[in-house]
Formats: C-alpha cells, structure tokens, sequence
C-alpha cells in the first residue's frame, strides 16, 4: 500500500456485495435518466417527422402571394428556401373526373406534403406527376415514364411526361378531382397569384421572426404543428407550456436520479461511519476522510456510469424489440427509429456524476465530522439511533413479535427508514406522473379511433344518377360485402350513408355552463310544456351492425348491441366535444350536455324542410339514449360544438321518416370502408376489391392503403412509445425499490445475527422482515401516491394550456405503481432473508458492519 | 520537562438538570518514559480523561499540553495532524481497519501523513510484537491478543510522543493480558515512551511507575510504585 488512498479501494473490494449493491443504484439511475431521455427525444423526433409528413417542412406560407413579395423574400437574409405553387388550368377527363395543373418549383416538391411514390420529380416544365389512381382515368392511362395529354398553363392542350407518382390522398379520390405537378418555368413566376412556402435559415429563431414576416403578406399561414413540435410556436404560451411540462419531467428524472444515488451512498457510508470514526482517531484530518469518500465515488461512478448508459440503451432496445414480437409485428425496426442523442448521453453522465459528488458530498460531511470518540466508544454502529417514543401506536404491533419489532426497527432509524421509503416514493411518484402524462399526452396528439384503419373505400360515382328509387338502396349487394369482410386482413367492411343534421332540444339545465362559455356559442332557448330547451345542432348518423360492433369499444355506459337498441328505440350518442375558443383559439375537451343512458332525445327535423310553413314549427322525433361513448368511433372523434348521435338502420329508418320531404332513398348506402388488421396484405384486399367495383355499374373504388398505413403506424409507434416509457420506468423503478430494500438489509445482517443469538426463530425474523417489506412500501405508495397526483395536476394544469380537457385522477397509474410498490417491498426481502437463513449464526455475528 | 501537562480539566455533559460533571478541575503532569496508569471505578472519569488528553473530545474548561503545545488551541485540521504525529491509541476493542493486513494497519499512521515509513524500524516492531508470520493477515484472521498488538504496533509506528491505552487488557484472558502489559513496558524501555493505561485491573496499576486515582470526576490520589520500570 503506498498511500492511505488506497483503503477506499480496499474497502470497496472487501466489501464487494455492497460496492456492487451501489453500483446497481448508479447504473439505474443513469439508465432511467438516458433511457428516458433517449425516449422522449425519439418520440419528439418522431412527432415532428409525422407532422412534417402530413403538413409539409415549410415553416409558414403566404397562400395568395406574387412576384413582388416572392422578390422580397428572396433578399430577405433570414430565408432559407421559398417553394412556390401556381394553380394552372383544369382538365376534364372521364366520368366528371377533374385534373387541375399545379405549376411548382423544385424547392416545394421538399417543402410541401407530397409524397413520391414511384419515379422521380418533374425536372422539366413538360414532366408532371400525379396521384397514382389518377394514373388510370387520364387518357391512354399511361404508366410512369409514358405520356399524358393535358391542358396546359397556356390553356392549350400539352404532352407531359408522367415522372412520377405521389402517395394516394383520401380527398382528392371521394371529389374525383386532383392535382398534377409539374415544374415551374421561370417566367411563369412574373405574373399571377403565387402560392409562397418558405423556411427559415438553420439556426434563425422562428418565432421571434414570425410577427415580421406576418406583416408581409396577408393571409399568413404559419406551419403551426410543425413550429410547435420545433419549439418553435407562433404562441408563446404554448412554447412556455411544453417548456414547463419538459422541464418539469426532466427535473423530476434529474431530481430523483439524484436522489436514488445519494440514498444507497448514504446508506453505504452510514453504516463505516464507525471506521471513518477510527481513521479520525489515528490522525486522519476530516479533508482525508472526505478525500477516502471522495475517492469510492469516483471509482463507483467509473464503473456505474458507463454500465448504466449501456443498460439504458439496452433496456429501451429490448423493450421495444420484445412489442415489436409480441403484436406490433408490422413495424420494420428501420421504421422506428431509436435516436442517439450526444447530449442525451452526455447529460445522463453529467447528472449521474453530479448525483454520484453531491450523494457523496452530504456523507462525507458526515463522515468526517464524525466524532472519534463516540467512534471508538461503540462496538457498533455509532449512528445514533434516537429511538422516538412513538405518538400512535403502529399497526404493525398486531403481529406478534415480529410485528412489534419491525415497527420498533422502522422507528429506530430515522434516517434509514426515510431513505428506503423515499426510494419507494420517488419510484411511485414517478410511474404515477409519467402515467399520466403519457396518457394525456397521446390523448392530445393522436386522434385515433377506427377511421385510421379504413385503407379502402368503395363509392358511387357522382355520374350516376341518385334519384332512380330502390336501385339507390344497398348498390353493393350484401353478399359481396361479406365476401370482402371475410378476406385474410380484413378487419371490417362498414357500410357508408349520408347522415342528416337536426336539432336537438336539450333540456337548459343539462347544457354545460363551461361549454357555452369557451366556445361562445349562443345557443337559442325555446319553451316547450312548460319546460326551458337549449336549441343544438346533432349529426344523425347511420350506423350498420359492423358499426356498431367497432362503437362498443368506445362505451362508457349503456349498450351498442344492435338488437338491445333496437328494441329500446335507442341510439349512441357523444357529448364529448371540443370546442375552440375564438379569442385564443384553444380547444377544450368537455361535455355538452349531460346526458345520462334512458333519458329521451328530442329531435327537431324543422330545419331540414323545404317548405317554409313547415320549416317555421317544430318536428319531432323523439328516441332513447341507449348508450354514451366516449367519442366518434368513426370521422373525426370530437366535434367543435355539436352533439353525434349513431343511430342503428331500423332505428334511423324511423326516425327519418319524421324529416319532411325525405323519402329516405338517398340515405341508402352510398359506399363502403374497408378497415385493415395491423400488417395486412393491401395488394390482395386492393384486387379483390377493384374486381368488385369492376362488377358494379357505378362504382368507384378509393385507395389510400399506403396513407393509412402510415398513420397508423404512427399511432403504433407513439403507443410503443408510451407503454415502453411505462415500462422502462416500471422495471427502473422496481429494480431501485429492491435495489434499497436488499441493501438496508443485507447491511444488518449482523443484527439479525444477534437476534436469532437471543432466540428469534428464522420465521420471526422472516416475518419481521417482510413485515418491514410491506410497510414500506404501504408508506412509499402512500407518499408516492400523494406526489404523484399532485405533480399530475400541476402537469394537467400546464397541459390544459395547451388544449382545456378535464382533470382525470391517474387512477390507472397509481393502482399499477401502488399496487407494485407493495409486491416488490414484500417479494424483494425474500431473497436476502433466504440467503441468511443458510447463514452460519457466529459468521453472522462476527461480520464487521 | 513534562511530555503531558493537564490542567483544571472540566468536562461536563448535558445540561441544567441532566447535566453530568465527568470530570471535576482535573490537574496533573506526565513526564517523558514514565508508565502511568490511571485507575478508578466505572463512571470515574477514566475514558473521558483519556479521550482529552488524546484531544479525541474538548474540555469544558482546562488545557492539555503535549510535548508543550496547547491541544485545544489548535484548530479541528492542525489537532488531528498533531494527534496522528504526536499520539497513539490503543482502543480496548483494537479498533483495526478491517480491510487492511497487519502491516497496512502498523503503518496506516505514516501513511495519512503521505510519509513512507521506515522499514528498517516497522520490521523492528513487527518483530518485537512477534507478529512477522502473521505480516500480511487480515485482522479477522488474528486472535484477540494478535489484534491488540497490532494496535500496539500501529500506536507505536510513528514513534509519538505519548501512547494512551484504553483498558488494553480488557477484551483479553490474563495470560494475552499479561503479554501486552510486557510489549507496553517494553515500549517505555526500548522506545523511550511516555505511556498512559486506564484500567480497572489492578494488574495494570500494579506495573505501573505511577497511578492516579480518580473517583467520581476528581484525581483522588497520584502514587508512584508499584514495581518500577
């Protein structure tokens, strides 16, 4: 030994068990502080390439320009790119199928949110692409590389070069109209509307500049998910919220990282405090002592760190690799992309050394301002154990010995016991707020319900004509549909009718004060038997058997079953709405009006007639609330301020014919949508579908399966996202509670020695043990409880900002982490105690501690 | 000269009505090579005279003087670089770094003063304390006897000024007893040390140059005899 240094790696080797229990809190740690950090990176990244995706990369756009403000522009130093759009003439093609020609620059064909799917971008003013369904209805349906007459700039008919084609839009195919783009020549910029998209140079602070350029040019688009997603909000609020709610979770890592090293460091130098105490003694001065610490540190954090980040990135691999095979099987790994983050990474180690300093700052203090003679006085442990006279009697003292002592031990050692409970709370505390946060946080950013799974449709063409009676009704005949529904991959095939908008009369007192308030809508009042009605409007919608079977997912009460409704004269309704403040344009997520399942419905079809002596009294139609769902299943999941009501076909059917003037032969089915499993081979439903829209007279068929595909695996990756959040931090924070608990008792091995020496039986101790176990973690989950929900209300709070919702209690999350926390404080003792029982009693007494 | 110089020594514990007086005006004065013990029964004031004349622990009011120099007018750093210079202890319950083989102990003082020990002098001492086969042992693997004298050995090391001894013999049978009483005087002998022993064994007063009594926080008498060095 040269230097007296060289004890604090003696020590550590020694007393290896307890190096490699500290070791394991470091590496959690810093694995909880990466993997998290890793996670939410990659899930910020891949929330702003879907935006880019659906929006474009431009960052804001004028929509009515010209060559004057593209001028300005131009010498403007802060831009970056300008892509231009000039709308061309329209050419008519078969069955009243429109193509408008798009005249564009080679810089929007990056900006804007096209999408090549095959060949290449016009590079030429006589090359165009189109959507590829458009391909077919444009004349000699040529293939890429072929060649298309259409009406030129000049409005003279012109030979283009099909270049490429572009990713199917839904819109675009139901309107059976389109756009074909091609490039832009030079002078075509001079003269007419332009349509600017511009971006800013890197490194220029958006949203500082964007009042600037809004003066520019009227209208002014700014990009604004894509500028949210950036940080980049035209809204300060918002940017100020999203900064608050990350730093928030980030402090909340840092802080207990921080936390959950300094309390296995502190519990690892509470318990040598005695030989800190000796080494005082034979003239070691408090600067060496904090030097020993400082060293163990140092050596622990060398190794801890490094592992720590390697689990992290393993933990996150191995989470993500075991959903991708346990059902998420339709994303290629090269789709979900796991981002390495330099400054993740070096943040992690930062904070991880910070942690390892300051955890070993506070008891090195101690260390070396312990006094010698209480050090040399004892033969234990000189922590002093201030034993309080307890004010309640504890609940424990109900099981016997091994009760009473585990509560004495529990009070014993004050600062012992906050530590391991504090490694429960921050662990509860955690899961809790995370929880929450990712729940709302998916709310708020994916509108998921069915609709995303529909990657066909089947329409009448518009040439046909609607009004020749019965024919209308079911053009596709019901055999061919379940034909369809019954291809491999096909999840459901649901029929599409035009849903009618009445008046709902809505009790006054059941209208919600808050949703007249936000959206500022004046609802009418009208009297009817004496009674006060709020005048609404209401989609009535057709719902089909597959239908309806999707909604009863969606139930928060009552039934969607066909029959039970039928029976009841009832329909499904939503009242959730979110309706969008016209001064600040936020959306509130609420409730209408409340309505409960059996209360009845008035409708009034008034509006819907023709004639206006009917028009000028009220028609009703009266139906029953069978069942609330908690959106639309299908369309868009929330409307801005009007109620959805899904009513079954016979309880429609019945309902319509109250609607003045309706003979209900256009509310026949117009369509269907076909919904795909997760995976499915699109080709072959695409195939079997063209050959049946080739067997209908009027038919026309809707492609957007590589849309569709790519929204949802969206939503599929941002759900993997979140549950492999979740469960990082559940495993990180389980680990860490038996991680504390393990420690604390394998470190009073020595006084377990000594009770079985005085007579305790390996079952009371046992008992005892597990007794500690469980009321640990009954106190961890309490506290945790209580922080957890308070930093999720502080995170709603902060979150509402962003968009109004209601406050939902994290019941959810606190269950899981509750009910977790006590299962491993219990299970976690276990191992330890199993491996004392094999112990031999006098090595046990003898150990020094 | 005196090498220990104790005077008016007070030292009170609590306070109002909890408050103990372990030692009451406590004055005396230790010169170089003598072998003193201090005696009295438990709760004398033994161990808290000790720790002060060790600077471990401050007086209530009183000095101590080492070789001359004021312990607890030095501040917290210069007293434990003085005690490690200056003092050995030797702790009932030995009191070695579990981590360390005998050698490492023996020399641990040199090395928190970042002194390279001299070997020809620490073999000397392993030799004297009988302790060379055992050289690169842990303490776990000593006896009880072996264990004392290698706090023996490590209160030695750094040839200090005065070595103290807190009921050396009391964890030991009499024969280990008896042998660490021998090493002691042979340290006052070979070494020319200035030894104080607390003990309630009257084995110990008995080899002793010198013996003071203390009883009740006060030195009752201060005798010299017993069998001489």
């Amino acid at each position: 030994m040269k230097s007296y240094g060289a004890l604090s790696g003696r020590y550590l080797k020694q007393q290896r068990k307890r190096s490699i229990l500290t070791v394991i809190g470091i590496i959690l740690s810093v694995a909880l502080i990466s993997a998290i950090g890793t996670m939410g990176q990659s899930m910020k990244d891949n929330m702003l390439r879907q935006a880019i995706y659906e929006q474009g990369s431009y960052h804001f756009a004028y929509p009515s320009g010209n060559k004057k403000l593209y001028d300005e522009l131009k010498n403007n130093v802060l831009v970056n790119r300008i892509g231009v759009v000039k709308e061309g003439p329209q050419t008519e093609l078969q069955d009243s199928f429109k193509l408008t020609l798009v005249e564009a620059n080679a810089d929007l064909f990056d900006l804007a949110p096209l999408h090549l799917q095959e060949g290449r971008w016009p590079q030429k003013p006589d090359e165009a692409v189109v959507e590829q369904w458009m391909l077919a209805r444009l004349p000699g349906a040529p293939k890429v590389g072929g060649k298309a007459e259409l009406v030129g700039p000049d409005g003279n008919k012109r030979s283009y070069t099909i270049s490429g084609v572009l990713v199917n839009t839904r819109s675009g195919q139901q309107k059976a109209e389109s756009n074909a783009y091609t490039l832009m020549d030079e002078n075509a910029l001079s003269s007419g509307k332009l349509m600017l998209f511009v971006t800013l140079k890197p490194g220029v602070d958006i949203s500082s500049h964007l009042e600037a350029f809004a003066k520019l040019g009227d209208p002014f688009a700014p990009n604004n998910q894509v500028l949210a997603y950036m940080g980049e909000s035209s809204d300060d609020n918002f940017n100020k919220a999203l900064a608050i709610i990350f730093g928030t979770l980030i402090g909340l890592v840092v802080l207990s990282t921080a936390a959950v090293i300094y309390n296995i460091f502190h519990i690892s130098v509470l318990e040598r405090i005695r030989q800190f105490g000796l080494l005082r003694t034979l003239g070691a001065t408090p600067s060496q002592i904090r030097g020993l610490v400082f060293r163990e540190a140092t050596t622990l954090a060398a190794i801890g760190i490094p592992l720590g980040l390697a689990c992290g990135w393993g933990a996150l691999w191995l989470v993500i690799r075991l959903m991708l095979s346990a059902g998420f099987s339709i994303l290629q790994m090269d789709d979900f992309q796991l981002t390495w983050h330099n400054w993740i990474m070096g943040g992690s180690v930062l904070v991880g050394l910070l942690s390892v300093y300051l955890a070993a700052w506070l008891p090195a203090r101690k260390a070396s301002s312990v006094s010698p003679v209480e050090a040399v006085r004892g033969a234990g442990s000189i922590v002093r154990e201030s034993f309080r006279r307890s004010r309640l009697p504890s609940p424990l003292q109900a099981f016997g010995v091994g009760g009473k002592m585990a509560s004495k031990n529990i009070r014993r050692n004050r600062s012992k016991y906050r530590i391991t409970t504090f490694s429960i709370i921050i662990s509860v505390t955690l899961f809790i707020v995370f929880h929450y946060f990712t729940q709302e946080s998916l709310n708020l950013t994916v509108d998921s319900n069915e609709e995303n799974r529909i990657a066909f449709s089947v329409y009448k063409n518009y040439s046909s004509s609607d009004d020749n009676g019965e024919a209308a009704r079911d053009f596709i005949p019901k055999e061919q549909i379940e034909r369809i529904a019954a291809l491999p991959g096909v999840r459901g095939v649901y029929g599409n009718y035009s849903s009618l908008v009445g008046n709902l009369w809505i009790p006054a007192n059941r209208v919600n004060p808050q949703f007249l308030a936000v959206s500022g809508l004046q609802m009418e009042t009208k009297a009817k038997d004496g009674a006060d009605y709020r005048i609404g409007p209401a989609y009535i919608r057709k719902y089909d058997e597959a239908r309806l079977q999707e909604a009863a997912s969606y139930l928060i009460a009552g039934t969607a079953d066909p029959q039970k409704l039928e029976a009841q004269n009832a329909v499904l309704i939503v009242t959730a709405v979110k309706p969008q403040d016209p001064k600040t344009g936020k959306r509130t997520l609420l409730n209408m009006a409340d309505y409960k399942v059996g209360d009845k419905l008035l409708i009034d079809w008034s509006a819907m007639a023709s004639d206006p002596d009917q028009a000028s009294k009220p028609i009703y139609a009266e139906v029953t609330v069978g069942g609330i769902l908690s959106q639309s299943p299908f369309g868009t999941a929330y409307q801005d301020g009007v109620l959805t009501v899904m009513a079954p076909i016979p309880v429609f059917d019945k309902l319509v014919k109250a609607v003045p003037g309706e003979t209900g032969a256009s509310l026949g089915m117009e369509g269907i949508d076909v919904a795909l499993e997760d995976g499915a081979d699109a080709e072959a439903i695409r195939q079997a579908l063209q050959a049946l829209v080739d067997s209908l007279p009027n038919a026309r068929l809707v492609d957007i399966a590589a849309q569709q595909k790519q929204e949802r695996q969206f939503n599929l990756q941002m759900q993997i996202f979140v549950y492999g959040f979740l469960t990082v931090i559940g495993v990180i924070g389980s680990l860490n509670i038996i991680n504390t608990v393990q420690t604390n008792l394998l470190l009073r091995r020595r006084e377990f020695g000594l009770l079985q020496a005085v007579g305790m039986t390996m079952g009371q101790l046992k008992r005892m043990a597990s007794l500690e176990g469980i009321w640990f973690g009954v106190l961890g989950s309490f506290w945790g409880l209580v922080f957890g929900i308070g930093l999720s209300y502080f995170l709603f709070v902060e979150l509402s900002g962003i968009q109004g919702m209601p406050f939902r209690f994290p019941w959810g999350g606190a269950l899981i982490a509750c009910g977790a926390a006590l299962a491993v404080g219990l299970l976690s003792v276990q191992g330890p105690m199993r491996r004392m029982s094999k112990l031999n009693l006098i090595e046990s007494l003898r150990e020094e501690t | 000269m005196n090498v220990i110089e104790a005077s008016g020594l007070c030292k009170r514990y609590g306070k109002d009505s909890t408050m103990v007086e372990a030692l009451k005006n406590v004055s005396f004065g230790i010169s170089q090579g003598e072998f003193v013990a201090i005696v009295g029964s438990s709760g004398s004031g033994k161990s808290t005279l000790l720790h002060l004349l060790g600077g471990l622990d401050r007086p209530s009011s009183g000095t101590v003087r080492i070789d001359g120099e004021d312990l607890y007018a030095l501040k917290e750093q210069e007293r434990a670089v003085f005690r490690r210079r200056k003092i050995g202890f030797i702790f009932q319950s030995y009191n070695l770094i579990p981590v360390l083989n005998v050698e490492e102990n023996i020399q641990l003082p040199l090395l928190l003063d970042h002194r390279q020990p001299d070997k020809a002098y620490i073999n000397d001492l392993i030799e004297t304390l009988g302790l060379s086969e055992r050289r690169k042992h842990l303490p776990s693997e000593l006896s009880g006897g072996q264990q004392q004298r290698v706090a023996i050995g490590r209160a030695l090391a750094y040839r200090p000024a005065i070595v103290l001894a807190d009921e050396p013999t009391g964890n030991l049978d009499s024969a280990n007893g008896r042998e660490v009483l021998e090493l002691l005087k042979l340290a006052v002998r070979q070494y020319h040390q200035t030894v104080v022993v607390i003990s309630h064994d009257m084995n110990v007063a008995a080899e002793a140059d010198r013996v003071l009594r203390l009883q009740d926080g006060r030195l009752i008498s201060d005798s010299r005899g017993g069998n001489g060095a």
